[in-house]
């Protein structure tokens, strides 16, 4: 019963969260300085092509009439129409978000994939040699910038060996017939596979590490716990203390951090696509600001912010899944 | 005469810090027979915790032990092996050796811990696990120390439940610990106890974090349940008027050893030990007002560098030159009820080793302890883990 209104209340809570987000973007945007018609329009055009586009983006009326007609628009799905590309921003926006989704997923599942049993392991095996190594490589990880890893992998793996492709992200579920070197499903499956490497490990290798450390740190603390010590002297075996009694307590803190690594994830994200030449949202949010293409730049900027709340609710969520005492409103 | 069910010889725990060693227990004896509840009494920090854990062998680094042999209805758990002197032997590694008969970590957990022996620790709020329900908690250790099938153990879970007096046992199954009171928390680690059906139950200071009302009634429970079930109790506690209460016999400890042995009613009405005395005259009571309670002067000494001699010469009112000379170890000095052991000097037992001769200690020339007013103890001398 707990879980079913805790959730409700958290989705609930993040309506106003996102209307501040589409307020502040929107405000932000009518703010900065330049003309966005002027630069659709180039050099020195005629005042009725001025007013004709005015009158086509709705530019002409009041900021808060344009603002209500904005946020109205948004419920229906409709983020306006992209100056530069003259399609509607949602359709852009579509086309490139499932890669970055790819791309984020793909580096959160490598990177909890790897980060929890090295940092149980390193728990476990505390102060022995497996531990430092894996301290260092995790301290290694938190302290290098994502786009440098994406960089030198690139050197290594792709422009020196050749052993991966660097660019021309596969998407898994393109249709074989129009990939090049590709019959089958299959085919298209290893290709993508191959192509994600490179940018999932640079971009997961930052999160990787700090999940490490956490993972070590509560690992170590739950153990020294007294529920643990009264399991160890009901004569329960070492490994179920470290699977089930400490394990799932550890992972509260865990979460915590899993769930603000997401905004580092997606600034991470931009610039991995940028490095690995990737069409995604981050490079579309880039090229937007460089073409002051307003209407796509609000776009994306909800869009990112939308995807980070979500993140933040299945984060929440996971947490009072793991402890009983969230959900009923009575955590310690 | 029966044989005893536990008996601890010369039981030596040391903890390796870095500050020096920490001689935590420092070679106590004692018995518990089948179906007794015996009392493992002293102030914080004088190792009765350190000895519970001892005996089943879970004491954490940098502990260690370093000596003595606990067995356990005629099995060895442990023994440290020792030469012709009796000193314990070392290999390279300066780690004390085990004999041949001690039981593995491996045979400790599958036959001794939970199934034999069960533990009751001081904090019901830290003691169960906040993310899994109480049931669970209590079925999972039953399933693994009874071999029972989950539904049977879930079961006998409801059933402890209830008898340990919590009201709408199979609802409360599947609550979470933060769901109860503390009290009822103890019942529910009383309950694990109990539902494992060990012949023995090691209670560590179960009372201390409730208050007095609850402990009352926890107190009445275990006596009985333990009248019930007939399994035999180390109450490891700070409180005489626990120790009253409910022991049958009481170990009294200090700073590591071991300083009277006696039959309830004897230790309390015909006390031995100075350090006894002094503990039964701070516990409160109703004929005295809180101005005429004598709490023990002098704080207690580090266990890494006690006091020569008699440990408790720097706060016995009794002490004489001699006894910063003599050790005294826990001998009979009376018959009464049961063997009453005293390790103090000033008895015939010791023999004549210059105590009557030697001349009273006066506060200076006892070793550098600030002589203040302290209450049970509990709030110096660090906590019975150190
Ligand atoms: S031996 Fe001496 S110091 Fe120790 S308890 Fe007896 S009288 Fe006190």
């Amino acid at each position: 019963m707990g879980l079913v209104r805790y959730t409700t209340s958290r989705v609930l809570q993040a309506i106003p969260v996102l209307l501040g987000v589409v307020t502040i973007t929107f405000v932000l945007a009518n703010a900065i300085p330049g003309d966005p018609v002027q630069i659709m329009l180039g050099p020195s055009p005629s005042q009725t092509q001025i007013e004709a586009i005015r009158a086509r983006y709705g530019l002409n009326e009041p900021l808060w009439v344009r603002y209500v007609n904005y946020v109205a628009a948004l419920l229906t799905g409709d983020l306006g129409q992209s100056i530069y590309y003259d399609v509607p921003v949602t359709q852009k926006i579509l086309e490139r978000l499932p890669a970055t989704l790819l791309l984020m997923l793909s580096s959160y599942t490598f990177a909890i994939l790897t980060a929890i049993p090295l940092g149980v392991i390193s728990a476990k095996r505390r102060n022995k040699l497996t531990d430092h190594v894996s301290r260092i490589v995790s301290l290694i990880g938190v302290s290098t910038p994502s786009f440098w890893i994406g960089l030198m992998m690139i050197l290594i793996f792709a422009f020196h060996t050749n052993l991966l492709p660097s660019t021309n992200l596969v998407m898994p579920w393109a249709d074989p017939a129009g990939i090049r070197g590709a019959e089958t499903r299959l085919d298209v499956l290893v290709m993508a596979g191959q192509h994600l490497l490179l940018p999932m490990v640079s971009l997961g290798t930052l999160q990787m590490a700090a999940i490490t450390r956490i993972e070590r740190s509560e690992m170590l603390d739950v153990l020294t716990e007294e529920y643990v010590k009264l399991a160890r002297a009901y004569g329960v075996a070492e490994q179920t203390i470290l699977r089930k009694h400490a394990f799932r307590n550890a992972q509260l803190p865990v979460i915590t951090i899993i769930g603000l690594q997401l905004s580092s994830a997606i600034g991470g994200a931009v610039l991995t696509e940028v490095v690995f030449e990737i069409n995604g949202m981050g490079r579309l949010i880039v090229d937007s600001i460089a073409r002051q293409d307003y209407p796509l730049i609000m776009g994306t900027t909800i869009v990112f912010a939308f995807v980070f709340v979500v993140g933040v609710i299945v984060t929440d969520l996971s947490y009072a899944y793991v402890d009983p005492r969230v959900s009923y409103g009575e955590a310690e | 005469m029966t044989d005893p069910l536990l008996s601890v010889e010369n039981l030596q725990t040391y903890f390796f810090t870095e500050d020096g060693v920490v001689q935590a227990v420092d070679g106590i004896s004692f018995d518990v027979m089948p179906g007794e509840l015996v009392g493992l009494v002293g102030e914080s920090g004088a190792g009765k915790s350190v000895a519970s854990t001892s005996i089943l062998r879970l004491v954490e680094d940098p502990g260690r032990i370093v000596g003595g042999r606990v067995e356990f209805k005629g099995e060895t758990l442990f023994e440290i092996e020792t030469d012709d002197e009796g000193t314990p032997v070392e290999n390279e590694d300066a780690t004390p050796v085990e004999t041949d008969e001690s039981l593995s970590q491996q045979e400790m957990r599958r036959r001794i811990r939970g199934r034999e022996i069960a533990i009751i620790f001081q904090d019901p709020m830290e003691s169960l696990n906040p993310v899994y329900t109480v049931g669970g908690q209590l079925r999972e250790f039953i399933e693994i120390n009874r071999d029972l099938g989950k539904s049977a153990a879930k079961t006998a879970a409801i059933d402890m439940l209830r008898e340990v007096g919590i009201p709408e046992a199979p609802a409360r199954y599947s609550d979470y610990p933060h769901q109860f009171s503390g009290g009822m928390r103890q019942r529910v680690l009383i309950a694990m106890a109990l539902a494992c059906e060990p012949s023995l139950i090691i209670a560590d200071e179960p009372t201390t974090a409730l208050d007095v009302t609850v402990e009352g009634q926890i107190l009445d429970l275990v006596a009985d349940l333990q009248e019930k079930y007939g399994t035999a109790f180390v109450w490891v506690t700070h409180d005489m008027g626990v120790v009253a209460e409910i022991c049958d016999r009481v170990n009294v400890m200090y700073l590591g050893e071991m300083v009277e042995q006696a039959d309830v009613d004897d230790l309390f009405y015909d006390t031995k030990h100075p350090y006894t005395e002094a503990l039964l005259e701070s516990i409160p009571r109703p004929d005295r007002t809180v101005e005429e309670l004598n709490p023990i002067a002098g704080v207690m000494p580090e266990a890494i560098d006690p006091p020569r001699g008699c440990r408790f010469h720097t706060r016995c009112p009794d002490a004489r030159e001699a006894c910063t000379r003599i050790d005294p170890d826990c001998r009979v000095v009376e018959d009464g009820y049961s063997p009453h052991r005293a390790a103090c000097i000033k008895y015939d037992a010791f023999g004549n080793v210059g105590y009557d001769a030697s001349p009273p200690l006066d506060n200076e020339t006892r070793s550098g302890v600030d002589v203040t007013l302290t209450g049970d103890g509990g709030h110096q001398g660090g906590d019975d883990d150190e």
